[in-house]
């Protein structure tokens, strides 16, 4: 049995809301007199508080709080603090001596802040919410901000500015927030008018949780936070072309003989593979896509953000494509004759060489929410965008009208041959520890249920190998931007998402370091998380490619010379348990008390520095140039391989 | 091949480096961008001039309809379109060649806005070819000191193609 994830010191045992009158210090609702003077819709209640005066930082935390924020990840700062004294007497006048509405999670850098709102967001499906003053503390959130970008994870990013009469001019921490932004966020605003203020922070929520989902940054100068002037409490921005493009988009049904022609293509097919990636995880579609699955019986690989939206465990699941996916799942995308990605984009980890992925498929089928990504990287015979379980339901009701049945039985039988045959494998002798053997220790105790996040790099690649997931956002992992430092604080911002989740940081010992300052936010917050490093003393990853393209120079890659003392570090960080295990023999006993520690947990693993990730379809190549190592059957094996150009290859 | 796409912006704080950062970042080409305010307060008209293959173009179009200020947008190449540059530019003339400058204007639909001391002032609007065909023209007859365009403007032959601005 795993232990329960109890015991959060009171600081942030949440989760109750006050709803009787407000104590003092906050505007009270009893006491609004001010007439709205916006006109309400039939069944809109008006705002308890509209009308209240109120500071503009108030608004702010006002709109949080219909937001329905119960979680705050951000550092203070000078241009930010009116806002954080919002936030402080707000929950002073709205929770108990044990208990905040809306706390304020305090990380070692606000890089951290940003992950951790991202790892919420991930593990919950809600929109992450990050605090941090300007300058340093707006550009610290960059690499979160472009990595939820990249990885279309809704997050509202709130950054002080200085106030807006020295915006311009070099003042202290100013930093141009809305240009820098502006390259990497779905969205930026910059509050110039307080009038704008409300509005602007609830439109932020609809933006980033709409459409493709994605972080949007809102830069306050103090005073606009400072500003006092009386509460609407409602109306958003205009933002007309925006709203018309996600309605369209939301409202494309896909007609009958569309329906239609995905059947005869269907019917026409003898061997379908469904390419699933991120998309279904965020747009919520993972139980459409399971019966559109059964109902047509169509195997399912998904890529490694797709991972988590089919059950892993499930006889059609084919598991993990792409760079480093199962031999059998790439097989089974080199034999399809139709493709149909839903959610996925062909990036380059997965379709390395577009004309050559999916090659003997005669058709290829593409779903998506976003219209850009259609004939993106490869062209579609057939596409439809828009919202992903509305699709999969209309296609899967269209089948059932119809009476449309196919047989694929051969498939399956080639597909269960192709599991049986090419799937993973590893050195089962050696006397080090293999990470390999690590992960599918851990995965027996887990069983598919826990959520994982990760760093980036061999370990990463690993544990998506390894672990099994048998439902949606149990798997946090920084895929599109591939940011090492992502998975300590993704992990802390998952456990307040999902206090009732056993939550595992796998990472390894140069992705731990990025952020390991944020061993400390664990034990402040007093959170059960088990966090594992895997140590191959250096960058595994890297050397790996350095060894295959490099002629085995580890260039500023090693670092066995080191001297850090992982356990020792963690100790000083106020971890109860903290052991390093390096003995092949004790991993089972280990794990199991590891993962049953009630509380915080660090485990160093000592594992063979030499392991390297296989499957490998390098850089640029395609399927039939992927390398298996030494453990795996590799059905290409006689043919002659091509080399990548290690010129050219990233 | 050349497009000339018309975008309409809603009047928001880095709305433009906004667009301007999205052609850096995915590597497309801006040949000309023309920023102005329309008859609606709230949105301005940008129009810009780009190349590339049909797939590219169509890129362009999807991932600027991803940028929240954008209100609407239309590649004015592809449907009947009038298109018109402004062109200001300068030129020193010695004696002799004046009569030559005569004649090439009279051949165009340029004309002189000022000639001070040989210092010549000229104003041509027309399509952007006609533009860079008069002054290859013009080249040759005196080396051009300053040369200001308006970037290419367009607008649909018909009834309007949005619905405001």
């Amino acid at each position: 049995m795993l232990a329960q994830n109890t015991g959060y010191c009171n600081a942030v045992t949440f989760r109750q809301h006050s709803t009787g009158l407000q104590p003092a210090g906050w505007p009270d609702p009893m006491e609004s007199t001010t007439v709205k003077t916006q006109p309400q819709t039939q069944d809109d209640a008006a705002h308890p508080l509209a009308g209240r005066r109120m500071t503009g930082a108030e608004s702010i935390i006002q709109v949080l709080a219909d937001e329905g924020v119960d979680t705050i990840f951000g550092y203070s700062g000078g241009a930010i603090l009116p806002t954080y004294d919002a936030v402080f007497r707000y929950n002073e006048t709205h929770g108990t001596s044990a208990e905040e509405p809306m706390p304020l999670i305090v990380p070692a850098n606000e890089q951290g802040a940003g992950f951790m709102a991202a790892g919420y967001a991930r593990a919950s499906g809600r929109v992450g919410v990050v605090m941090v003053t300007s300058g340093p503390g707006a550009t610290n959130c960059v690499t979160p901000v472009r990595d939820s970008m990249a990885d279309s994870t809704p997050l509202v990013v709130i950054c002080g500015q200085v106030p807006t009469g020295s915006i311009g001019t070099d003042a202290f921490q100013e930093a141009p927030v809305s240009a820098v932004m502006g390259s990497v966020a779905k969205h930026v605003f910059l509050v110039t008018d307080p009038n704008r203020l409300e509005a602007t922070m609830r439109t932020a929520f609809e933006i980033a949780r709409t459409g493709r989902p994605g972080p949007v940054v809102i830069d306050v100068p103090k005073d606009v936070q400072n500003w006092e002037g009386a509460f609407r409490g409602d109306g958003y921005l205009p933002i007309p072309g925006y709203r018309r493009r996600v309605a369209e988009v939301e409202s494309n049904a896909i007609s009958d003989s569309k329906c239609e022609e995905f059947l005869s293509m269907l019917a026409d097919s003898k061997r379908p593979l469904l390419y699933v990636g991120g998309g279904v995880v965020n747009g919520n579609a993972s139980s459409a896509l399971r019966s559109f699955a059964l109902q047509f019986e169509i195997p399912v690989a998904t890529t490694l953000m797709g991972l988590g939206s089919f059950d892993t465990k499930h006889p059609l699941a084919m598991h993990m494509l792409g760079m480093h996916g199962l031999a059998s799942a790439n097989y089974a995308v080199d034999d399809c004759d139709l493709l149909i990605a839903v959610g996925a984009r062909f990036d380059d980890r997965v379709a390395g060489i577009p004309d050559q992925f999916a090659k003997r498929a005669r058709r290829v089928l593409h779903l998506d929410i976003d219209a850009s990504e259609i004939h993106k990287v490869k062209s579609a015979d057939w596409h439809h965008v828009g919202l992903l379980p509305e699709v999969l339901d209309a296609l899967v009701a269209y089948a059932r009208r119809s009476g449309f049945s196919a047989d694929f039985s051969a498939w399956h039988a080639e597909a269960a041959e192709l599991k049986a045959t090419y799937g993973l494998n590893y050195d089962r002798e050696s006397p080090l520890i293999q990470p390999n053997y690590l992960i599918e220790t851990m995965n027996a105790i887990t069983r598919g249920e826990a959520i994982i996040s990760t760093g980036v790099g061999q370990h990463q690649m690993w544990a998506a190998q390894y672990f099994d997931f048998r439902e949606p956002r149990l798997w946090l992992t920084s895929g599109s931007m591939g940011t090492m430092g992502y998975g300590l604080p993704a992990a802390i911002g998952a456990q307040f998402a999902r206090p009732d989740k056993l939550v595992i940081d796998v990472d390894g010992d140069a992705s731990i370091r990025m952020n390991l300052g944020e061993l400390e936010t664990v034990t402040t917050y007093d959170l059960p998380i088990k966090i594992i490093v895997l140590n191959n003393f250096g960058d595994g990853m890297v050397m790996q490619w350095q060894r295959l393209f490099f002629k085995g120079r580890l260039s500023a890659s090693d670092k066995s010379l080191r001297k850090k003392d992982f356990v020792r570090a963690a100790q000083a960080d106020g971890f109860g348990y903290a052991k390093r295990l390096d003995d092949k023999n004790d991993v089972p006993g280990v794990l199991e008390e590891f993962l049953n520690h009630d509380g915080p947990a660090f485990l160093e693993a000592i594992i063979d520095p030499e392991a390297g990730v296989y499957p490998m379809v390098g850089p640029g190549l395609s399927y039939r140039d992927m390398v298996t190592g030494d453990f795996i059957p590799n059905r290409y094996d006689q043919e002659d391989r091509s080399e990548p150009d290690a010129s050219e290859l990233f | 091949m050349r497009h000339i796409i018309s975008i309409l912006l809603q009047n928001e704080a880095g709305a433009l480096s906004r667009v301007s950062n999205l052609f850096s970042s995915r590597g497309y080409n801006i040949e000309s961008l023309n920023v102005a305010p329309t008859a609606d307060a709230t949105v301005s008209r940008l129009t810009l001039v780009t190349t590339g293959s049909d797939e590219v173009i169509d890129q362009i179009s999807k991932q600027l309809g991803k940028l929240v200020d954008v209100v609407d947008i239309t590649d004015m190449t592809s449907a009947d379109h009038v298109e018109r540059e402004l062109a200001l530019f300068k030129l020193h003339l010695v004696d002799g060649k004046t009569r030559q400058l005569r004649k090439l204007l009279a051949s165009s639909n340029a004309r002189v806005l000022d000639d001070h001391e040989g210092h010549y002032t000229i104003e041509l609007i027309g399509g952007s070819q006609e533009i860079d065909r008069f002054l290859d023209r013009i080249r040759r007859l005196s080396d051009l000191s300053t040369v200001v365009r308006s970037g290419a403007m367009a607008v649909a032959r018909g009834a309007p193609v949005f619905a405001r601005g």
